[in-house]
């Protein structure tokens, strides 16, 4: 178009001034997209009329034109700019994802833990233990009073979502401490139900259980776990107690019930009430005790987060290590064979029959397609020899005919074997 | 052939006149001459004539013979062969056509049944008429469970068989077998679904066809049948464990979900894994069944598939007159399951990778009270390859990870003990209520409910210890994650995520196929999205699949 003009311009022109015109190369034209047209229509104007006259509907045409391929420009821009704004939006949410992911990582999780902790367990001489411990490991712990008299109950920090306040979730875990005459006090209480055969949802009446039933019944879902420790033994007989190993069958000789009846409380307490006892020797054990909960308590949101439950098989277990592949692809000889293996009833040895004949999944399939029949491919391994300690046996029908299933088949929902 | 008069015990139902004269004349005619020249293939004529014999509707053709056992290539062919010659010389006529299936269809009395006896022709027809039933039912899922099929086949068969329960169900279940390899029905998924392939629907709609024309006054008088004949067949005991495919049914148990134990009516049994009473330190181990048996505790030791302690609600039935055994009586599972560890298992099996698997299998059992017993502690923990820190950590794990009720005990005497209490609060717990049975096939499991009152919708314990078995059937989706996860650094959500693209192995190939460049090939899985994150599976890992996949060469 240009050109057309400018070769009338250059017909009808005489003045040099029409010469300095500014070069209306293409690329200048897309560059200076709102400039070039005024320009030249203004050069056009300022220079002489009578060659620069274009009709009004060609100064019209241009800026439209112009105007289109400008507008057209500018959504390729806008496209452009928003899929890149897009795509940064999404590596950011990615980002926090990961970023909230590895906050419930076991060793970060445990930073947003915090540990309660009745101050009437303070009353107890060797509980300073409990506490030097835990400040060692730098973990989080208050003293404040709790629900259940005697009781640790932890909770977690959760992410802050925007502008919220820091919202935290109580865990379902708690730690009762009991000394040996409290639990006493527990087991006549529970026999003085059992034996009424009263309502299973009564509070029963002792101090110690009656709040502890209490709250339960508000709450369903705590775990209570009660750890009955005899905090009257002096030093020596709790040495020999741990030396000994088995500290129950004291404690239990010192409450002086039968075992069966102390056993017949225990399963009261965890069929209708799901709380169970742990028998100690001291503190401890009680401090080991509520570090490898609270440790527990740290694994627990990682894990339920990441558990992938969509296969049908426990994902852990040492058939799953994998082998180590090399960029050049070495090591994928193992594979091969490995893969051959997690079909059932199929050994090493079966597995190395196949691979030695058919060393890759290719050669497999190139084999069988070079049969005629379903029949013939069905029944192409099974007499391959398979080397045993001894004897030398087949490969049989039956798993002939599972591999080429497993490789050929088109519903993965077919049964195998 | 028998003369269509007289029924006998044994045989409900009368054989009628044969559907199929023109292939049984030939068949037999086959068989004397092989026999006159002592060839040994004159048996195999007669297990076709025996195969033919029993199975009761007109074939149209030598192909269609083919369903029966018996009856292979060979033989269809030669039958075939006869079939045309003989249209030929007589002008179209179908073998059991016209004539004779007017004549059967007249002389159908009430005593015949349209379904077969069981035995081993006759199974298919039974099988193709349960599916057929089904099917047509507007609005079926188009497939039958294991357990389905199995009560189906129960019910139709009770009428007629005599043969004893064990016998009935391995004829069933390698019927079931047979109609696989015909291509007839195809077993998919995992717990196992049984369908009709195209030719076996086909066929099976033929069936129902011909069996719609038939009458159905013949139902009360199998009812009548049925009763005398319970009364004289010999009534078993079952085991509870088998290794074949059908769990084994009792005679009383042909009913599906929705039946009932009333209180009273069943005794809570202890089952102990024999496992747990055998093998290692064979005198420990036979010392918990010793206090056991000390404490009166009503025990069952059989073979239970996870787990090493679970109860039972067991129908209470009486002795039958005149028999030795009492017959099995229907068993419920309860919620409550045992998995007992002493510490030296305990560490043995986290080293060796068990104790995860062990505890995902009892997650998924469908039993939702799940109890870890450990047994001994301290001194017995003190010398083992882990430190005991590491075991009690394990042990905390459980129960507050995968939400395990851990008890404590210090060595066998005492587990027994544990076990004997619960066996009697269990009893106590659920003396007045009335229990249901569900199926986990059909109604999926309940929700979980730690601390409310034991569930009363119970499974069976047939189906309970079927479905745990631990060599399961696999399907060709798990082998191909399995498969893939052989690659070291492809875990199992990533596996999983290529999963949802493709399915089998064979879809994966044919992906690579219709790559149009190696570069293609190589990228193909990079994209994927993995995990809850939603990560790449990256490039590399991509690579490395494509090398498994694609190498024309060996592998090293």
């Amino acid at each position: 178009m240009s050109v057309l003009r400018r070769a009338k311009e250059w017909e009808i022109s005489e003045s040099e001034g029409s010469d300095v015109e500014p070069e209306p190369s293409p690329n200048r034209r897309s560059e200076t997209q709102s400039g070039a047209p005024l320009s030249e229509s203004s050069s056009c104007t300022t220079a002489s009329p009578a060659r620069r006259r274009r009709t009004k509907e060609e100064i019209e045409a241009d800026r439209q034109r112009t105007k289109e391929r400008k507008e057209a420009r500018e959504m390729q821009r806008a496209a452009r700019a928003q899929e890149k704004e897009e795509r940064r939006r999404e590596q950011q949410r990615r980002r926090e994802a990961a970023k909230e992911l590895k906050k419930l990582r076991p060793e970060n999780c445990i930073r947003s833990l915090n540990i309660s902790i009745d101050p009437a367990l303070l009353q107890q001489e060797d509980s300073d233990l409990l506490l030097d411990t835990l400040a060692l490991l730098e973990w989080r712990f208050t003293i404040e009073s709790q629900q259940i008299s005697h009781s640790i109950t932890w909770t977690r920090d959760l992410p802050q979502q925007g502008d919220e306040g820091q919202s935290s979730v109580e865990e379902d875990q708690v730690v009762l401490v009991l000394t040996l005459a409290d639990f006493l006090d527990v087991v006549i209480c529970v026999k003085e139900m059992l034996g009424s055969e009263g309502d299973e949802t009564e509070t029963g009446t002792g101090a110690v259980l009656s709040p502890l039933l209490e709250c339960l019944n508000r709450d369903a879902k705590k775990v209570v776990t009660m750890l009955v420790t005899d905090f009257e033994a002096d030093y020596s007989s709790r040495t020999e107690a741990r030396s000994e190993g088995f500290p129950e069958q004291r404690l239990r000789s010192k409450l002086g019930m039968k075992n069966l009846d102390i056993e017949e409380v225990l399963v009261y307490l965890q069929l209708y009430k799901n709380i169970s006892v742990v028998f100690l020797v001291s503190w401890q054990d009680v401090t080991d005790h509520v570090c490898a909960v609270t440790k527990a308590l740290s694994k627990r949101p990682f894990k339920l987060l990441t558990e992938p439950s969509e296969l049908p098989f426990c994902v852990d277990g040492s058939w799953a290590a994998g082998a180590r592949v090399d960029r050049d692809g070495s090591g994928l000889g193992l594979v091969w064979s490995r893969q051959i293996q997690q079909l059932n009833r199929v050994s090493p040895a079966v597995a190395s029959a196949v691979t030695e004949s058919f060393p890759s999944p290719r050669a497999l399939l190139q084999a069988y397609q070079k049969l005629e029949s379903e029949a013939e491919r069905k029944g192409m391994l099974t007499g391959l020899l398979v080397k045993t300690e001894g004897k030398e046996r087949r490969i049989g029908a039956e798993i002939s005919a599972r591999v080429y299933r497993c490789f050929t088949a088109q519903n993965p929902q077919l049964v195998l074997d | 052939m028998p003369a269509p008069e007289s029924v006998r015990w044994g045989r409900k139902r009368v054989l009628p006149v044969c559907p199929n004269p023109l292939f049984l004349k030939w068949l037999t005619e086959l068989r004397d001459d092989a026999k006159e020249k002592g060839l040994k293939i004159q048996f195999t004529y007669q297990k076709a004539i025996n195969s033919l014999n029993k199975y009761p509707l007109p074939l149209r053709s030598a192909k269609e013979a083919k369903i029966l056992q018996n009856f292979g290539d060979g033989i269809c062919k030669i039958l075939d062969d006869r079939l045309q010659r003989h249209s030929r010389e007589n002008g179209t006529v179908l073998p059991g056509h016209g004539r004779q299936r007017a004549e059967l269809l007249g002389e159908q009395t009430t005593k015949q049944r349209s379904v077969p006896e069981i035995r081993s022709g006759g199974c298919f027809c039974l099988f193709l008429f349960i599916f057929v039933c089904f099917l047509q039912v507007p609005g079926h899922k188009g497939f039958m469970f294991k357990m389905e099929l199995q009560a189906e086949a129960q019910s139709l068969c009770d009428g007629s068989c005599s043969a004893p329960d064990l016998g009935r169900k391995h004829s069933i279940w390698s019927s079931v077998r047979t109609l696989i390899q015909k291509n007839l029905v195809v077993k998919t998924h995992n717990p196992a679904r049984f369908s009709l392939t195209e030719e076996g629907r086909v066929l099976a709609e033929r069936l129902a066809a011909a069996a719609e024309e038939e009458e159905e006054e013949e139902e009360e008088e199998v009812v009548d049948l049925t009763g005398s004949a319970d009364e004289e067949e010999e009534p078993q005991v079952l085991t509870a464990d088998d290794d074949d495919e059908g769990p084994p049914v009792s005679q009383t148990a042909s009913g599906m979900s929705g039946e009932r134990l009333l209180p009273g009516s069943f005794d809570v049994v202890l089952c102990v894994d024999f496992i747990e009473t055998t093998g290692g330190a064979r005198h420990r181990k036979q010392e918990l069944v010793r206090e056991l048996q000390r404490n009166g505790v009503a025990f069952d030791v059989r073979k239970l598939n996870v787990g090493d302690f679970l109860w039972v609600a067991r129908e209470k039935i009486p002795p039958v007159p005149g028999a030795l055994r009492v017959p099995a009586g229907r068993e419920l599972v309860l919620d409550f399951i045992v998995e007992r560890k002493r510490m030296d298992d305990l560490c043995g099996s986290i080293i060796d990778g068990r104790f995860r698997e062990q505890k995902f299998r009892l997650k998924r059992c469908g039993l939702q009270r799940l109890i870890y017993l450990v047994e001994g502690g301290g001194a017995s923990a003190s010398h083992l390859s882990l430190p005991e820190a590491t075991l009690q950590q394990a042990v905390v794990n459980t129960q507050v990870v995968d939400g395990f009720f851990v008890k404590r005990v210090q060595d066998v005497r005492e587990s027994a003990a544990y076990l004997t209490i619960m066996t009697r609060y269990l009893s106590k717990l659920y003396q007045n209520r009335t229990l249901t049975r569900r199926s986990r096939e059909l109604e999926g499991d309940a929700g979980a409910d730690a601390t409310g009152s034991p569930s009363c919708s119970l499974i069976s314990f047939e189906e309970f210890n079927h479905g745990a078995v631990k060599n399961k059937c696999q399907t060709v989706r798990e082998v191909f994650a399995r498969q893939l996860m052989q690659i070291s650094s492809l875990s199992g959500d990533k596996a999983a995520a290529i999963l949802e693209r493709y399915s089998t192995p064979h879809s994966l190939l044919a992906a690579y196929d219709r790559c149009s460049s190696e570069a293609e090939k190589e990228k193909l899985l990079a994209g994927i999205r993995c995990g809850k994150l939603q990560r790449n599976l990256g490039p590399a890992l991509s690579r490395t699949v494509y090398q498994l996949y694609c190498s024309d060469g060996a592998l090293s």
